[in-house]
């Protein structure tokens, strides 16, 4: 009896790894596409359909697009929308790193404790924390009333509340943290004798911070402004509840399209320009790092 | 010749909690002076270390920098540097922008800052690095951009916390003569910390041994290896023969000292305690004299293990009045060694200068 060729024994295991393998590569390749892109890809398709008498024409057009340019408000409720976002990631990336600062600077025992409590807002729901800030910021409530105590103002100030002042308050509180944890998480991975080594070398602690922690906070810093900008600029339901007619921001739009107008096409037209302003955003905050800032 | 010294660290005590890390630690520091602070982990030598670069504070004594008390000034004012034991490169600065970086902060002229910069690569062998980043750097070329760093800005007084420790041997031994070479180059007084006994003697003028927070024993690496004073010098410094007894009588230097193994015979250096007061005998393996046909009255141990080391062997052996001790003798392997058994009895002897009388703790 002859022996049997070397190749024909080691066939079966080496064709069980393959099978393996393209397992896995599909498993890679197969669960993004199914949760992410196939969703994202159903709305850019009916965003190129129309909508005629109630009844969505299933042919590719780019009128949605067009009407965006061209018709109504739309085009300026979506800068004006920039806008406002672009200003409340500003504050924002100042106030978060201000805050991440503040803390790093502590000693590791309160450092937690200080996060935690800057982190406490995530826990709570959003009703409860919308409703704390109207009540804050309403003609009876607890700024006005301060102010009247102190006698700074003889009358409530009504623009507190249902202007455009009041939504950038509003959305500054409600995404403070999501810009505050990225940048703190950068500045925690800074090792401690950097700054010991800055020190030594005759640096000032504001030309450590110059130098050493805000660089290398960047990547955080480039994340906080990414999550600032991306839950601000889609938030449809904030502008709503402390902007009152003046809260018309680009979200409430496409929120309209889709609840109200029941125009599907063009809320799924408009919903990919939001889907590729915030793209944009990310490409944008990408282009600011260095690759020898991430270790 | 008393010469106001550039350093002293008067009476300086620390404790973290209820832990007492420093006590009553006295240490000057000369000019152009290479100064090695070496001790087991957890003696305080960092500490003293982390005291003098400004990193920690101190609860009693003081610091003096050419007479005048540093307590007032800050990390970044103390006219010395550091270089780190994971040397804190910064990841995100080239190696010209690390190395420049004292005099930038200075705010010294952009072309003073690269000429200097390049100068001071130059001298530590790394020319053509500059626009290099830490990541793309040896262990060996690390060490040299931290060292570059450190001398840039012409401090009287270099602290480095154990910077060799990271490296592989041959690189090491290396590394220690660069140190050696720049420090003499430099005229700079270098403050070096180790737990590497070896590593202290091959580069110190002077050696200070630390042990639980408090000095042991100062003065030239020959000296600390010929005459240590205290047990912990002598078995952390080099291989020792340590045996316990009691002394009965001195002649001069000359002590005679009874032990379990008998009668033996030591040599002082500096007060000789009081008869009757228990002390220790260390011997150093290489002093040890073996003899095979043993006079009447002779020190007679059984050889327990033979060590081939290459150029030396190591001989264990045990006397039987002495069960704790396995005493050590080191041999180079040239001579006329080969023909020892293990289980074969020898007279060991010593030279009376040979063997050091030490206080017991």
């Amino acid at each position: 009896m002859n022996p049997m060729p070397s190749s024909a024994r080691s066939g079966p295991p080496r064709r069980r790894g393959i099978a393996r393998d393209l397992l896995w590569h599909g498993l890679n390749l197969g669960l993004p596409l199914l949760f992410v892109v196939l969703p994202i890809l159903s709305f850019v398709l009916v965003s190129f359909w129309t909508l005629k008498d109630g009844q969505i024409v299933h042919v590719l057009t780019l009128a949605n697009y067009r009407a965006f340019f061209t018709e109504g408000s739309y085009l300026q409720v979506y800068l004006s929308t920039l806008a406002l976002s672009a200003q409340v990631t500003l504050i924002n990336v100042v106030l978060a790193t201000a805050i991440a600062v503040f803390i790093f600077r502590r000693t590791p025992r309160t450092r937690f404790l200080i996060l935690m409590s800057f982190m406490l807002p995530l826990f709570m729901s959003y009703i409860i924390k919308i409703y704390s800030i109207r009540s804050i910021l309403g003609q009876r409530g607890l700024l006005n009333e301060g102010l009247l105590a102190l006698g700074l103002i003889d009358q409530p100030i009504e623009a507190l509340l249902f202007s455009r002042t009041a939504i950038f308050i509003a959305l500054a509180v409600l995404y403070l943290p999501y810009a505050i944890l990225p940048i703190y998480l950068a500045l925690d991975r800074i090792p401690a004798n950097y700054l010991a080594a800055s020190a030594d070398l005759g640096a000032t602690p504001l030309q450590a911070l110059r130098d050493i922690v805000l660089p290398l906070g960047r990547p955080g810093i480039a994340a906080g402004a990414v999550f600032t900008f991306i839950l601000t600029f889609g938030d449809f339901v904030t502008p709503q509840m402390v902007g009152g007619t003046q809260g018309f921001t680009f979200g409430r739009i496409v929120f309209s399209q889709f609840g109200l107008a029941l125009n599907w096409p063009l809320g799924s037209a408009l919903a990919v320009i939001l889907l590729a302003t915030t793209l944009l955003a990310v490409a944008l905050a990408g282009l600011t790092l260095r690759r020898e800032h991430v270790r | 010749m008393r010469v106001q010294p550039l350093l002293h660290l008067e009476n300086i005590s620390k404790r973290y909690g209820s832990v007492r890390v420093l006590d009553g630690i006295d240490i000057t520091v000369a000019d152009n002076e290479f100064l090695t602070i070496l001790g087991p982990s957890g003696s305080g030598k960092t500490t003293i270390l982390r005291i003098i670069g400004g990193f920690e504070g101190i609860d009693g004594g003081r610091l003096m920098f050419e007479g005048r008390d540093l307590a007032s000034v800050p990390i970044n004012r103390r006219p010395f540097n550091t270089v780190f034991q994971d040397y804190a490169l910064f990841h995100h600065m080239n190696v010209a922008e690390n190395v420049g970086y004292g005099l930038k902060v200075r705010g010294r002229p952009k072309a003073e800052i690269a000429a200097k910069v390049a100068d001071v690569l130059e001298t530590v062998g790394l020319g053509a690095l500059g626009a290099r980043y830490p990541a793309q750097l040896s262990g060996g070329q690390r060490q040299r951009v931290a060292l570059a760093r450190a001398i840039i800005c012409e401090p009287r007084l270099i602290l480095l916390d154990e910077p060799l420790s990271a490296l592989d041997v041959e690189l090491r031994a290396q590394m220690q003569r660069f140190l050696k070479s720049l420090q003499r180059r430099l005229g700079i007084a270098f403050v070096f910390i180790t737990h590497d006994q070896e590593e202290a003697i091959a580069l110190s003028d002077r050696i200070i041994v630390v042990h639980r927070g408090r000095i042991e024993q100062e003065g030239a690496p020959e000296q600390l290896y010929r005459r240590p004073r205290t047990p912990f010098t002598a078995a952390f410094l080099g291989e020792n023969n340590l045996i316990p007894g009691t002394l009965t009588s001195a002649e001069g230097a000359v002590c005679q000292v009874e032990t379990a193994a008998g009668r033996l015979q030591a040599t002082v250096d500096g007060p000789v305690p009081s008869p009757g007061s228990p002390v220790l005998l260390a011997v150093r393996p290489e002093h040890i004299t073996l003899t095979a046909n043993p006079a009447p009255g002779a020190l007679l141990a059984e050889v327990a293990e033979i060590r081939f080391l290459g150029a030396n062997i190591l001989i264990e052996l045990r006397h039987p009045a002495l069960p704790d001790t396995l005493l050590k003798v080191r041999r180079l392997a040239d001579g006329g060694t080969t023909g020892l058994r293990i289980g074969q009895s020898l007279a060991i002897g010593w030279a009376a200068a040979d063997a050091a009388l030490l206080a017991a703790s």
